[in-house]
């Protein structure tokens, strides 16, 4: 609690040291962008100063020990902690939260849009909700799996007991208050109203509110960067004893590639928005047309992050489900190394399609080809995915409780999201149906069915391995029905108005139109109202759910073989591993064994010849 | 194979068969797309069909195996779950099957509708008249090629291959006319082009469609930024043409 008071002092005192020595040396006004730029550096780094790194890189830095804080219970949550799994709670209560603060906005966007003519927002008011709730879903997608569960599971999965730089992991997620207070600060500039593509020149030309989207998002990128150099150190280097490459549960694979993205491509991202902000305060043109810039060098460099990012969002999503199925259908995960390779092979090429978003924004048309090639490849890898999923389900002996429902349901919005893509990835289709509904539909089918579903699948798996205590499945199942009906009632008929002439990003549109959307937002208001469905299961089952012990799903990773919530360091002993992850149906067959710590002093040091494919089959 | 496997495959096989015919019954029998004002449209909603007809298997075949699943694979449990599914981790001949067929489909589309569509839709790059776009904050200037123009206004000959050079004062706009299913952005700096062919005659009084909306944010007026499209019979156009550009 003392540290984030002071944090949230020096962040404050930073912002104005920052902004008032700016203004000193330059004049101008007091809330110029070049001011606000170099008060949010001097605050970000106040803030990080206060959270923590004050006591313990800095001091250590001028030859001081650290300085240790004894925090315990509830109060751990809110400061500088470097327990993964405080961490990884800590990412999940925040990205929840922003996750209902988007979902307002986008209530309000539809509310707005249920009848044509001007509503309840004016067209300026729109834009800004809509970019509003564009960048805070975003962001939702990008961090909640990989920085709840990642944090959380990654170490038990892989039986270490914290990740590889866990002071490095808490600065990692205090990067992301700033970004929150960034982004819903904006308002007090004028707010940002570019979507959350902020393309050039518009970006350059609107309100001051943009300057603090590319300050937040850029310091959320830096967050993510750090969060998948962790996440891949992790892996490579803290793996207990016997845990091959091949038997990593696949979950952590999933972690691994999407970490890989973020560690490669976030900086793309960044780089663009500091050339937006440089056009903003510095004068420079990078993206004026009319002055020797060029609009689209920003739409490459984005697009370079920002297609790979989808990935980011549902691979983690992937390896959610593929862990839930395996273990509720209690059958082997079908086809473990080519789904493997294919979570490698789809973060390869990843990186190649991106100007399948540019198909129509005047790129040189022999570059239509093979980007329309590149992304057709993707299907590929993702096809095995899908017959993973559903060959694993095949003859096994399915229990049906929430989350094997909501990964089954994953199966379905996802593949809709996939095979409408399709569409998208197709020149002469994209011609037509870019920019359009068609696209709002089929990305809500592919994040929000990609990644949010595979988020709802992970929160109710391991909710009794976070909190020991169980949901209340039946309430879980109809939350699972009621959001899934309301969510094709809401996103099918924008497919229709896409390809009947809606375009997206409008506050108004052409009164033929009217129906459908007046459907589409009447199901959004039932598919929000779930939400507070689920809010009271999760907070009923919290406070007086039923004990969930130990291993509530009899599975078979690491995760549960240890207690709900795990111990400080994870394991008593020291868990060697000498088996397959997913030994369902082979009698003796075991994943893990523990040796106590205790009795054999240290850890034994980690196996020669832990080679890449050892074959547990 | 026992009976018990063998009528797995049966309900299967049943669930995906309804399943297709109920997609394609809605994909043909719902008015998904509308009406067509240009030759273009019907390449891309040939496209849009073609896609559409491969999707529904395939999206059929997976909603089929999730709901045979639900339906013959899930098991009572009481308490804790104590009897596993059959130790199947593999089966190479079946996944190299899957990814052979989904490489070759994959494949198979980027070659039709994908690059044979791409070749349709671009054409030849020549054209019987060239009409020239400006867009600017939240309005469209069109120039005819004889001097004639129009604001917030375009008007089109059936018939004739019709070459837009578009640009932009200010931001990046995008020129799209839903009735014609094409589009490309109208961006500083740069001149992008387009070509249409009308077909048939019409006005947006006719079809909503019909009209040139900016489909790229570009902030207050951007979903006003539309201009209604009049497609005149070819010697119509003329004389409106001529006409307009006398009396300018
Ligand atoms: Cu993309
Ligand atoms: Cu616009």
């Amino acid at each position: 609690m003392r540290q984030l008071l002071r944090a949230v002092i020096f962040g404050i005192l930073g912002y104005l040291i920052g902004a008032i020595l700016t203004w000193l040396i330059r004049g101008g006004s007091l809330g110029d962008e070049v001011c606000v730029v170099f008060g949010y550096v001097v605050g970000l780094i106040g803030w990080l100063f206060g959270i923590g790194m004050g006591d313990t890189w800095v001091r250590e830095w001028f030859g001081l020990p650290a300085r240790e804080f004894e925090v315990t219970g509830w109060k751990r949550y809110l400061g500088f902690s470097t327990d993964h799994k405080v961490i990884g709670v800590q990412y999940l209560a925040t990205f929840v939260v922003v996750l209902l603060l988007g979902g307002l906005a986008a209530m309000i966007i539809r509310f707005e849009l249920a009848q044509a003519g001007e509503g309840i927002l004016n067209a300026d008011r729109y834009n800004q909700v809509m970019s509003m709730h564009g960048i805070l879903m975003v962001a939702v997608a990008v961090a909640a799996i990989l920085g709840s569960f990642g944090n959380y599971l990654v170490p038990i999965m892989i039986g270490a007991d914290d990740m590889a730089f866990p002071r490095l992991n808490a600065v990692t997620f205090w990067l992301i208050p700033p970004v929150a207070i960034g982004l819903l600060a904006a308002p007090t500039l004028g707010s940002f109203d570019a979507g959350w593509t902020a393309y050039p020149p518009l970006s350059i030309v609107n309100n001051g509110g943009q300057i603090l989207f590319v300050l937040a998002v850029t310091t959320f990128g830096l967050s993510s960067i750090l969060g998948g150099l962790n996440v891949i150190t992790t892996i490579v280097t803290m793996r207990a004893p016997g845990m091959t490459w091949g038997r990593l549960p696949i979950f952590v694979w999933a972690a691994f590639a999407a970490s890989m993205i973020s560690l490669l491509t976030t900086q793309f991202f960044a780089a663009s928005l500091i050339l937006i902000a440089m056009d903003r305060v510095a004068g420079t043109v990078f993206f004026d047309g009319g002055a020797g810039g060029d609009p689209l060098l920003y739409q490459h460099l984005f697009w370079f992050y920002s297609h790979p990012a989808v990935y980011v969002m549902v691979l983690p999503g992937f390896g959610v489900v593929l862990e839930t199925i395996t273990h509720m259908s209690r059958k082997p995960l079908f086809a473990y190394k080519a789904v493997v390779v294919s979570l490698l092979s789809i973060a390869g090429l990843s990186v190649i399609v991106w100007a399948h978003h540019m198909f129509t924004s005047g790129m040189a048309d022999y570059l239509h080809g093979p980007f329309m090639f590149a992304s057709e490849m993707i299907s590929v890898p993702t096809g095995v995915i899908f017959l993973s999923a559903v060959a694993t389900m095949w003859r096994g002996k399915l229990w049906m409780k929430t989350p094997l429902f909501f990964a089954m349901i994953w199966v379905f919005q996802f593949l809709m999201g996939g095979v409408t893509g399709i569409f998208l990835a197709d020149v002469v289709t994209d011609v037509s149906l870019h920019d359009s509904y068609f696209v709002v539909a089929h990305f809500h089918y592919t994040i929000m069915g990609g990644m949010l579903f595979a988020f709802l699948t992970g929160i109710f798996f391991w909710f009794p391995k976070i909190t020991g205590r169980m949901i209340n499945d039946r309430l879980g199942i109809i939350f699972a029905l009621w959001l899934t009906i309301a969510f094709q009632l809401t996103f099918l008929p924008q497919f229709w108005l896409g390809t009947n002439g809606m375009n997206r990003r409008i506050a108004d549109y052409p009164e033929q139109l009217e129906g459908a959307n007046l459907m589409s937002s009447i199901s959004a208001f039932v598919l929000g109202g779930s939400f507070l469905l689920l809010v009271y299961i999760l907070l009923s089952a919290a406070i007086r759910g039923p004990k969930a012990g130990d291993n509530p799903w009899n599975a078979s990773t690491l995760e549960w073989q240890v207690s709900s919530p795990p111990p400080e360091h994870n394991f008593s002993g020291q868990p060697t591993i000498v088996g397959h992850p997913y030994g369902y149906g082979t009698a003796g067959s075991r994943h893990a064994e523990f040796a106590d710590m205790a009795a054999g002093g240290q850890a034994q040091p980690k196996q020669a010849g832990t080679g890449e494919g050892a074959d547990d089959e | 194979m026992d009976q018990d496997r063998r009528n797995d495959w049966i309900w299967f096989g049943s669930l995906w068969a309804i399943f297709s015919a109920i997609g394609f019954y809605l994909v043909l029998g719902i008015d998904l797309l509308p009406a067509q004002w240009a030759h273009e449209a019907e390449i891309v909603d040939d496209a849009y069909i073609l896609l559409m007809g491969l999707s529904i298997p395939i999206f059929a075949g997976v909603a089929a195996a999730l709901l045979t699943s639900l339906l013959r694979f899930r098991v009572q449990v009481d308490d804790i779950p104590t009897e596993d599914g059959p130790p199947v981790h593999n089966n190479r001949n079946f996944v190299r099957l899957w990814v052979a067929s989904t490489l070759i489909l994959a494949l198979m589309i980027t070659v039709n509708p994908g690059f044979i569509g791409i070749a349709e839709l671009r054409g030849e790059p020549s054209a019987d008249i060239v009409v020239e776009v400006q867009a600017q904050r939240w309005s469209w200037k069109v120039n005819y090629e004889n001097g004639a123009e129009t604001f917030n206004q375009l008007y089109l000959p059936a018939d004739r291959r019709v070459r837009f050079d578009i640009t932009s004062l200010d931001l990046v706009h995008s020129f799209w006319i839903p009735g014609f299913r094409v589009k490309i952005d109208a961006v500083p700096g740069r001149v992008t082009h387009l070509y249409v062919t009308p077909e048939g005659v019409g006005s947006f009084e006719d079809d909503f469609n019909l009209r040139v909306q900016c489909a790229e944010i570009c902030g207050l007026g951007h979903a006003q930024m539309a201009m209604p499209v009049t497609v005149l019979a070819p010697a119509d156009f003329d004389a409106w043409v001529s006409d307009l550009a006398e009396g300018a």
